[in-house]
């Protein structure tokens, strides 16, 4: 019985004239998503690459110079573009390109694609993610709201049940005949997906376990969709209040819920604002060691420390230059400051992020879109632990740079240069994201999540006596 | 085959079926007759289990409808009054997915026989329901009630609406059917299809059941007769 459904289901489907059309919209705005993504991955994969060689042969010949000049010349932390941020791009745009790495001082990314954009960007991108996260469930709703309202409407539900129909088992028919599309269709993307990206050069390691995570995320998710969709039109007496309660779960799922999280996270949970956070920076970085200033009370308190430990009378009788060493005391100063500020901002991120898995509890998409974010590496989280990651290798950079300033020349001598080949000791930045089995634990939560929704809705489908 | 008794259906303080009690033997053909709301329809539902009865039982092929509805089920078919099927189907499908649901595996070669021997025209069997008419979807749906084998027939209304031809042909469909020994209980307006077809008749009035016959035993002219008195259509009758 659940096959003959099923193939009658499937029938009917295809020679619906409207859903003929609504599954070739879908498939072109899927084809066209995925090349302009494909594009657009591998020309920022391309400017990543030119960029990163560039700003290393730059750094490698700056020629002799003195370390701390090297220090405030700088270098540069490039942000990887990852391979699945063709299927789901999360907030790269927004999160910036790359992180400038300096003395005495961590900045925030660059050059976000958002702000390369005009105020036409307000309109939003045809990108994979848009059409895996909003259009397919919409497709669910117009290929399923009378998925039951029909048999009543057409009369074919009197004779269904004069022929001694298994509910259940006509339920699962008409269940596979919707969930088959869909899969297909999202079968199909991923694949394309799958084939694009292995078979992309040096940009970034692919892994098909990632891509098939994602793939589960986004069949979960459907399935939720389906069932939700198929629950309404159990329920109702007519195709078009099926119709209407289902996009109206479509909107609050898709569109209000994650909108209403967003505006209640940032409200319970607020950001400072940049000038805040840079005067917040600013008072505290005063109030300690200034690597710059031998005269501030920290310094002449370390003045003395220092001479007391290594046992001399003035700092020329020290065996390293006290002024490298004072700058790089500076330096471990102010990363504790930045820790402590970026800290409370990383605070601030997981108690939004905790708000919003708890009111994952009312939208599928909400633990979808971290999911799929966190799969892809492109959610915050990665931004953090890349940012994080980049001012480990500022701070190691700048210990290197006065390592060498202090072991190499005396107290006082500024005009000391360092060697040509000293630059290319400095290893090369190099970031590892955090892999699959870390992202997937790190959203136990959403996982939780998504379970109940999937278990339940199969409940509420199978379980919850209908008058059919 | 088909066993009532003194089965009762309230809807509040309205009596829709009274005590009603009959017997349908194999081949027998039962028609009900009587005006709108006379009881015919919920006698027909009873018997498929979509509505429980107030008090009294009724049993198919010796299974209680109320106790076990899904058994029952394997030995009726059900031809309402506008039989409605998927209009995006084609014939042979409709008939191979409503037989598919019933239980049935059958080859095409199969189907088609029973449309032909529906008297469905060939050339019909592979075009869209869309397109069919009301006699024509009957006969699909006799050639359902065939495919699935069925001991028991109930009709609400299967005439009504039809042409004289296709009555006609759907009168020569129901004699097959009773010669197959199929128990079939119609309900219809229709006094001459019903005197034409049934073995034996009744006369429903306010839920009860006025009136029994024999159908060779009484003419068309004292049955319409009948009929009209036990309707109190005095006006007509004078």
């Amino acid at each position: 019985m659940i096959t003959k459904t099923f193939l009658k289901e499937t029938k009917e489907l295809l020679r619906d004239g409207r859903v003929r059309i609504s599954l070739i919209i879908v498939f072109f705005l899927l084809s066209v998503a995925v090349w302009i993504s494909a594009q657009q991955y591998q020309n920022v994969n391309a400017q990543y690459s030119t960029a990163k060689t560039a700003e290393r042969e730059v750094w490698d010949n700056q020629g002799e110079k003195n370390p701390h000049s090297a220090a405030h010349y700088g270098t540069y932390a490039f942000k990887p573009k990852y391979p699945l941020s063709l299927v789901d791009q999360g907030v790269d745009k927004y999160t910036g390109a790359f992180i400038f790495l300096e003395a005495h001082k961590r900045n925030e990314a660059q050059f976000s694609a958002a702000a390369d954009q005009t105020g036409l960007a307000r309109f939003g991108d045809l990108t994979p993610d848009f059409m895996l996260l909003f259009i397919i469930p919409l497709l669910i709703v117009l290929l399923g709201y009378n998925g039951f309202t029909k048999e009543r409407e057409m009369g074919t539900l009197t004779l269904l049940k004069s022929q001694g129909i298994s509910q259940w088992k006509w339920i699962w028919g008409k269940w596979m005949a919707l969930f088959f599309p869909i899969l297909l269709i999202t079968a199909i993307l991923f694949l394309v997906a799958g084939i694009l990206l292995s078979n992309l050069q040096d940009f970034g390691v692919f892994k098909w376990e990632s891509l098939f995570s994602l793939f589960v995320v986004y069949v979960v998710y459907y399935i939720i969709f389906i069932n939700l969709v198929l629950l309404i039109s159990i329920k109702t007496k007519k195709s078009g209040i099926s119709l209407v309660v289902s996009l109206c779960v479509w909107i609050i799922a898709c569109l209000a819920a994650p909108k209403a999280a967003s505006n209640f996270a940032e409200n319970k949970y607020p950001y400072p604002t940049r000038q805040e956070f840079t005067a917040n920076v600013l008072k505290d970085k005063k109030s300690g060691l200034d690597g710059h200033n031998p005269w501030n009370k920290e310094a002449k308190l370390l003045e003395e420390k220092i001479l007391k430990e290594y046992g001399v009378d003035s700092l020329s009788q020290l065996p390293f230059n006290y002024d490298a060493y004072r700058m790089q005391k500076g330096e471990e100063h102010q990363a504790k400051i930045y820790l402590k500020h970026y800290n409370h901002l990383k605070n601030q991120y997981k108690q939004q992020s905790d708000v919003y898995r708890n009111l994952a509890l009312l939208s599928p998409y909400l633990p979808t879109r971290f999911l799929s974010m966190a799969i892809a590496q492109t959610d915050y989280a990665t931004h953090w632990d890349f940012a994080n990651a980049a001012e480990d290798y500022r701070i190691a950079t700048q210990e290197f740079l006065n390592g060498n300033f202090a072991k190499n020349s005396e107290y006082g001598n500024w005009s000391y240069q360092a060697d040509a080949e000293t630059w290319k000791q400095l290893p090369d930045f190099d970031y590892t994201p955090p892999q699959l089995g870390v992202i997937l634990e790190q959203n136990t939560s959403n996982l939780m999540v998504m379970g109940l929704w999937f278990l339940g809705s199969f409940g509420f489908l199978f379980f919850i006596p209908k008058n059919l | 085959m088909i066993n009532i008794n003194n089965l009762t259906k309230k809807y509040g303080e309205h009596v829709a079926l009274n005590q009603l009690s009959l017997q349908i033997k194999e081949g027998e053909i039962y028609c009900l007759l009587g005006a709108n709301g006379a009881g015919k329809t919920t006698t027909i539902n009873l018997l498929l289990g979509f509505t429980t009865p107030t008090s009294g039982n009724a049993s198919i092929n010796q299974i209680n409808v109320q106790e076990n509805p899904r058994a029952t089920k394997h030995f009726l078919a059900y031809i309402p009054e506008n039989l409605m099927l998927y209009p995006s189907l084609t014939a042979l499908e409709n008939l191979d997915y409503f037989s598919g649901i019933a239980g049935k595996k059958l080859s095409t070669k199969e189907l088609k026989g029973f449309l032909e021997e529906a008297g469905l025209q060939a050339e019909a069997f592979d075009k869209r329901i869309t397109t069919f008419s009301k006699g024509m979807r009957q006969k699909v749906g006799v050639a359902i009630a065939l495919a699935k084998d069925a001991k028991v027939l109930l009709l609400d209304e299967p005439t009504s609406g039809l042409d004289p031809k296709a009555s006609n042909e759907f009168g020569l469909l129901l004699h097959k059917l009773k010669a197959k020994g199929i128990a079939t209980l119609m309900a219809t307006h229709d006094l001459f299809r019903a005197k034409e077809v049934a073995t034996h008749i009744g006369i429903m009035k306010d839920g009860k059941l006025r009136q029994q016959f024999v159908s060779d035993d009484i003419s068309l002219a004292e049955l319409e007769k009948v009929y009209l008195d036990t309707m109190d259509y005095k006006e007509i009758l004078s």
